[in-house]
C-alpha cells in the first residue's frame, strides 16, 4: 500500500521541508518506520528509546477521524496519514 | 449583576484591621481582572525601592471575571507582589478552589498590608474577616496547616498558606493551596515576611451572572466539544509528564544545569513510568480534566511518598536537570517541596547549580557541609532540599537563590547561576528554543515559562533556530499571557476550549461589559497590563541591561542536543531590538511616551 505522511512543522526540520512525503507500507506504524528510507534520522524523533510512538505526536487517519489512530491501524492505497504535534509549555 | 463581585479586603496587619473597598468599574474594563487588576493595585500603591521583605509591600491575591463559574478551568487566582527574589514586580498563578471560594464569599481579590507582629492568619466567613492568632500553626509544614485549619473552621474550608520555607524566607517560597500552588518569585517569602500563615475561607453566597442563560449555553457547548478532544484527555490521562520524552529528543530538556541536552535513561521518567502508580486525578474548581496526576510510591527507600505530581517542570528541576532518573526520588522531592513550601523549580535549578560548581572544584565538601554533590545523587537532592527549607547550613546559601548565592561564592560561580533578574530559568533550553529564549530574557518577572509561550517555535511553523524574525511573536505571545492570567483561564489551551471569540462572548454574558465582546479590546488590555508591568520595573531601575540570559546561552554552543546541538544565542541585541519595536518601547527597553499615552497610562 501506499500513502502520504502528513508531518507537522517540527518534523519537517528532518525531511527538508518536505510536507507530506509518499511510503509505502501495510499500517500506520510500518508507514512511519518507512519514513527512516527517506530521512534517515526521523525515526528516532518519532519513538522513543523503547520503540513507542512519543506522546507529543498524536496520529490521525484522512483528517476525517476525532480521534487518533493506533499503529497497528492498517492503512488502504491513498490513504493520509497526519501526525499532529502537541508540544507545548508545561 | 455582574461576575465580578465589585469588593475587595484590604487588611493591615501592622495595625491589625481590615475594611472591605468598592472595585472601580472602570479598573474592571481597563485592566480585566486577576494579574492586570492585581498590577494595577500594586503600581499604584507601593513607592518606588520598597524592601520587598519589609512592611511597605504589598501581597494582592486577584480573582477573574470567570472565576467560580461553571465556565471550564477559569477559576485560577493571581498573586502579585514585588519579588524578594528578583525585586521586579512579581505574579504567581495558583490554581485549585480557594479562589473560588474567596469569590463566593463576596470578594475579588484581597490586598495584604503591613506586618504583623506575631504569626497570625487570616479567616473569612459570613460574620466577617478575622485575623486571628497563629501562634499553633507556626512551623508546620503545608498539609498539616491545612489539617488544623479544617479542624478548627470545618472540613469545607479552603486554604492557602505557606510552608516552613516561607517563614524562614527562603527568597522562594510558595503560596500553596491544597496541592495547588502560586509556586514562583517568592510569593510565599512575602507573606512569611508578614507573618501571615494563612488565609481561610469559609463561603456563603452564590455569584451573579449578567446574562446566566446565554453563559451557560457559551460554557455549555465549549464543554460539549472538549470531551473528546484529544488534547484534552491527553492532558486528563498524564498531565503534562508527556512532553519529557519529547523534549529530550528535540534537545529541549536541560540536563545537568543546561550543560547538555541528552539525559541517559530518561524512559525510566517519563509518562509510561509515572502512569505505573498513578492512583487517581485531581484539579481545579470547574475542571473536567482534572490534569494532577496523584501518584503513590509503593516500594523502596521512597515507599509512601504521595504526590500530585511532579509536572514536567518538576520532572525536570529534581530529575533532568541534575541527572536523576530514579522516579520514586521526584514524588518523594515534589511532595516534600510541597509540604516545606519551597518552588519546585527554583529549588532543583539551585541545587543543580550547586552541582556544576561543585563538578568544577569552585566549592568543596567544606562548603556543602560534607556533602559529596553527584549528579544523579537523589539521597543528597532530599538532603538539600531540606536544608534550603529550613535555612540550615549550606542551604541557607542557596536558599537565596542562584544569583545571590553566585556573588556570595564568588571564584566565577556566576557563570553557572541560570536566572534572568534573579529568577531561575525552568525547563526549556533557550539555545534550542530561540523564542522561550527571548521570553526569558524580556519577562517583567524573571526567567518564567508562565509568561508567554514561544507557539510558533514550538510547533515548529517558525524556525526554532532562528537568530532573527522573533520579537513580534514573542510581544503577541507575551500580550495573550497577560490576557489569560487576568481572565483568569488555565494557560493549557486544549483544557479550557477557549479561542479569543468564544472568550469574549463569555466574558460579555458574564459581566455585561460590551467592549469585552471585541478581542483585540482584550489584547490592548493584555499590552496595557505588559507595560504596566514593564513601567514598575523601570521605576525600580531595570532596563534593557536586564534582558538577557545567562552567559552559558550566550557563548556556549549547546552540546549532545540532537538537532539542536551546536546552537547558541548569536543575537540576542537584535531579538531585544525587533521586542522593543514591536511593543513601541525605546531600544532601552522603556516604554515610549507616546505608547503609554495610547495605552492609558500617561
Amino acid at each position: 500500500m501506499s500513502a502520504r505522511v502528513k508531518l507537522p512543522p517540527i518534523l519537517q526540520e528532518l525531511s527538508g521541508g518536505i510536507e507530506a512525503p509518499e511510503v509505502s507500507g501495510n499500517t500506520i506504524g510500518e508507514c512511519l518506520n518507512n519514513l527512516e528510507g527517506q530521512f534517515p534520522g526521523i525515526k528516532e524523533y518519532l519513538f522513543d528509546r523503547r520503540g513507542r510512538l512519543l506522546r507529543i505526536f498524536g496520529i490521525y487517519l484522512n483528517s476525517d477521524g476525532l480521534n487518533p489512530v493506533e499503529l497497528d491501524t492498517p492503512v488502504r492505497e491513498n490513504d493520509e496519514i497526519v501526525i499532529l504535534n502537541f508540544l507545548m509549555g508545561g | 449583576m455582574r461576575s465580578y463581585t465589585g469588593k475587595l479586603i484590604r487588611i493591615n496587619l501592622s495595625q491589625g484591621k481590615s475594611q472591605i473597598e468598592d472595585v472601580p468599574e472602570a479598573l474592571m474594563k481597563s485592566f480585566l481582572g486577576g494579574r492586570g487588576m492585581a498590577a494595577k493595585y500594586l503600581y499604584d500603591e507601593l513607592k518606588p525601592g520598597v524592601e520587598p521583605l519589609g512592611g511597605d509591600n504589598k501581597l494582592i491575591f486577584m480573582m477573574g471575571p470567570l472565576g467560580a463559574t461553571t465556565a471550564m478551568s477559569v477559576s485560577r487566582m493571581a498573586l502579585v507582589t514585588k519579588s524578594p527574589l528578583t525585586g521586579t514586580i512579581a505574579k504567581s498563578i495558583m490554581g485549585g478552589n480557594f479562589g473560588a471560594y474567596l469569590k463566593f464569599a463576596g470578594f475579588d481579590g484581597i490586598i495584604v498590608e503591613g506586618k504583623a507582629e506575631k504569626p497570625t492568619y487570616i479567616h473569612i466567613d459570613k460574620d466577617g474577616i478575622h485575623i486571628l492568632d497563629a501562634g499553633e500553626l507556626w512551623g508546620l509544614d503545608t498539609q498539616q496547616t491545612h489539617a488544623k485549619l479544617r479542624e478548627s473552621h470545618g472540613k469545607n474550608t479552603q486554604v492557602a498558606c505557606i510552608g516552613p520555607a516561607g517563614e524562614k524566607l527562603v527568597r522562594y517560597g510558595i503560596v500553596i493551596s491544597d496541592r495547588r500552588c502560586g509556586g514562583r518569585t517568592g510569593v510565599g517569602t512575602v507573606m512569611g515576611a508578614k507573618k501571615l500563615k494563612a488565609i481561610a475561607v469559609n463561603s456563603t453566597g452564590p455569584l451573579s451572572l449578567y446574562d446566566a442563560e446565554g453563559f451557560k449555553k457559551i460554557a455549555q457547548g465549549i464543554i460539549a466539544e472538549l470531551k473528546t478532544s484529544p488534547r484534552r484527555i491527553k492532558m486528563s490521562d498524564f498531565g503534562t509528564s508527556y512532553l519529557t520524552l519529547g523534549f529530550e529528543k528535540m534537545g529541549i530538556f536541560p540536563v545537568k544545569n543546561f550543560q547538555e541536552g541528552h539525559l541517559e535513561d530518561v524512559e525510566k521518567i517519563g509518562e509510561e513510568e509515572f502512569a505505573k502508580i498513578k492512583t487517581k486525578n485531581d484539579g481545579c474548581y470547574g475542571c473536567m480534566t482534572k490534569c494532577g496526576q496523584v501518584r503513590q510510591v509503593t516500594e523502596g527507600e521512597y515507599a509512601g511518598a504521595v504526590s500530585e505530581g511532579p509536572d514536567y517542570e518538576t520532572i525536570w528541576s529534581l530529575g533532568g536537570n541534575l541527572a536523576n532518573t530514579e522516579l520514586a526520588s521526584l514524588i518523594a522531592a515534589d511532595s516534600l517541596c510541597d509540604k516545606l513550601g519551597l518552588d519546585t523549580v527554583s529549588a532543583g535549578n539551585s541545587i543543580g547549580f550547586a552541582c556544576e560548581l561543585f563538578q568544577r572544584g569552585i566549592i568543596t565538601k567544606k562548603d556543602t557541609d560534607g556533602l559529596e554533590l553527584k549528579w544523579g545523587d537523589h539521597g543528597t537532592m532530599m538532603k538539600l532540599v531540606e536544608k534550603i527549607a529550613q535555612r540550615e547550613g549550606f542551604g541557607q546559601l542557596l536558599g537565596e537563590g542562584t544569583r545571590r548565592a553566585a556573588e556570595k561564592i564568588g571564584k566565577g560561580a556566576e557563570d553557572y547561576a541560570m536566572q534572568v533578574k534573579g529568577l531561575e530559568l525552568p525547563a526549556y533550553e533557550p539555545r534550542a528554543v530561540k523564542g522561550y529564549g527571548l521570553i526569558f530574557a524580556t519577562s517583567n518577572i524573571g526567567a518564567n515559562h508562565m509568561y508567554g509561550r514561544p507557539r510558533e517555535d514550538l510547533a515548529g511553523t517558525t524556525d526554532r533556530f532562528a537568530d532573527e524574525g522573533k520579537g513580534k511573536d514573542i510581544a503577541r505571545a507575551q500580550i495573550g499571557q497577560a490576557v489569560e492570567d487576568s481572565v483568569i483561564q488555565c494557560s493549557f489551551g486544549p483544557v479550557t476550549g477557549l479561542n479569543p471569540e468564544s472568550r469574549s462572548q463569555i466574558l460579555v454574558a458574564a459581566t455585561g461589559f460590551e467592549e469585552f465582546g471585541d478581542p483585540a479590546y482584550l489584547n490592548q488590555i493584555g499590552e496595557r497590563i505588559l507595560c504596566l508591568e514593564r513601567s514598575f520595573n523601570v521605576r525600580e531601575g531595570f532596563n534593557r541591561k536586564d534582558d538577557t540570559l545567562p552567559k552559558r546561552m550566550l557563548t556556549e554552543p549547546l552540546e549532545n542536543a540532537g538537532p539542536a546541538t551546536g546552537q547558541v544565542f548569536r543575537k540576542l541585541d537584535t531579538l531585544l531590538d525587533e521586542y522593543y519595536d514591536a511593543l513601541g518601547y525605546t531600544r532601552q527597553g522603556i516604554p515610549s511616551a507616546e505608547k503609554l499615552k495610547q495605552l492609558g497610562l500617561e
